[in-house]
């Protein structure tokens, strides 16, 4: 030992021969118990990581797909129901027109029942103010000639006559009308 | 009233002794022992490397016990220092000196609590001492010396100490050759003088301080007292900066000597 002080303990032998062993001791102990189980841990979790953010990744992606999937079948779902939609539209249009030509045709039924109800009425009414006419006419010239005159003669007699002026209505009326 | 004065009455040689009691105490032998006529005493400062380095053991240790998938606040600590070995420190030049970073990491956290372990009162700084810093820098300087030749082949390893396309060769090359290895030398006595002397002036620095209260009396802790207390909270500081450029410098110097050839 060159100085008793310690300052400047050049050379102190224990110290150095202590030292080398200690260190080559610590060392040992480190590399063997130490750094490989905290290496490993570390390199462990930042597998762990990795593997999470794959995963992650891989998640992200099927939720996308699905995403895709599902947006596709909303699409169709409302094309679906623009179709049905639009097919009951027709159909519906379809049903209107039909049920309004059933309603004019049915219209144009009873108009035609009606008409042809008139046309019996008249019929009836026109034969009857004849025979009334005739009756009445025979009466007037029974009364006028003071005696009884041949029932069935006058009444061929008034029925040519109406018969004439019928058809001569008819004539004179062309082009206004049926009769 | 009298303490004080006793105080004040100590003597310079008596002071100086206050001052450098530590270091005197860190030769005193517990128990003696020699080897082929060796002195392997175990003094106090024997006794403080050996608890500096069982500390370091058990630091990382406990941490890789506890070790867990969801790290706890320990075991992150002890990750940090490890990451911190592993990014940090190596691979200052290149992949292939990251394989020493253990080494260094070791050195490093070793460095470490020596130092702070020194600044615990009544303790002694190992790292003050230069017997144990040289010893650290020259196990640097072996290890760079025997990977730089197991990787360039000792020719190749020699020869890269020479610059190549020098003028005159028959008088620069020894010449050059000359120089580098002063550089290559130097390394290692720098590395431990600054450890050596950045440790032990910071002590001897707050000892001096407070030593002015022994010789010019009590009211002079007014000046010592916060004195030592802003140096010694300064040498926290230095203690982690010199372990950490210990450290990063053997890790520097391991690489050069590795990739001597590229540069």
């Amino acid at each position: 030992m060159l100085d008793p002080t310690g300052i400047f303990d050049f050379i102190s032998t224990s110290l150095l021969f202590w030292e080398v062993i200690t260190f080559a001791i610590l060392l040992f102990l480190l590399y063997r118990y130490a750094f490989p189980p905290i290496r490993e841990q570390i390199d462990k979790r930042q597998r762990e990581i990795e593997g999470a953010i794959d995963e992650a990744q891989k998640t992200r992606e099927e939720a996308r797909e699905l995403l895709a999937e599902y947006r596709r079948q909303i699409e169709e779902a409302r094309g679906e129901g623009r179709r049905i939609l639009e097919d009951a539209r027709k159909q519906a249009d379809a049903q209107r027109e039909r049920t309004k030509k059933e309603a004019r045709d049915e219209g144009d039924r009873i108009i035609q029942r009606a008409r042809d109800e008139i046309g019996r009425e008249r019929e009836s009414a026109i034969r009857e103010v004849r025979s009334e006419v005739a009756g009445m006419v025979i009466q007037a010239s029974e009364q006028v000639l003071g005696r009884t005159v041949d029932h069935d003669e006058h009444e061929r007699l008034v029925a040519q006559a109406l018969d004439d002026l019928e058809a001569e209505v008819a004539g004179s009326s062309t082009g206004r009308g049926t009769a | 009233m009298s303490g004080m004065l006793t105080l004040g009455q100590l003597s310079p040689e008596e002071v100086r002794k206050e001052i450098i009691h530590t270091f005197e105490a860190g030769q005193h032998a517990y128990v003696h022992l020699s080897l082929f006529g060796i002195d392997i005493s175990i003094t106090k400062a024997v006794a403080f490397l050996w608890i500096g380095a069982a500390v370091t053991f058990l630091i990382l240790f406990i941490g890789t016990r506890m070790l867990k998938d969801r790290p706890g606040a320990y075991q992150v600590i002890v990750e940090e220092i490890y990451g911190f070995g592993r990014n940090s420190l190596a691979g200052q030049m290149g992949d292939e000196g990251r394989k020493f970073f253990p080494y260094t990491l070791s050195l490093f956290i070793f460095l470490l609590v020596l130092n702070l372990i020194g600044l615990i009162p009544n303790s002694y700084p190992v790292t003050a001492s230069i017997t144990f810093t040289l010893g650290l820098a020259m196990l640097t300087f072996f290890i760079s010396q025997y990977v730089g030749i197991r990787r360039n082949g000792l020719g190749g390893y020699v020869k890269a100490f020479v610059p190549p396309g020098l003028p005159l060769k028959i008088v620069f090359v020894p010449f050059m050759f000359f120089i580098e290895w002063i550089s290559e030398l130097s390394k290692p006595l720098t590395l431990a003088m600054r450890l050596y002397a950045n440790i032990l002036a910071g002590h001897l620095l707050i000892f001096i301080f407070l030593s002015f209260i022994l010789y010019f009396g009590t009211y002079m802790a007014i000046i010592s007292v916060p004195m030592a207390l802003v140096l010694y909270a300064f040498e926290i500081f230095v203690a982690v900066l010199q372990a950490y450029i210990f450290a990063i410098l053997t890790q520097v110097y391991i690489e050069i000597a590795l990739y001597r050839q590229e540069h």
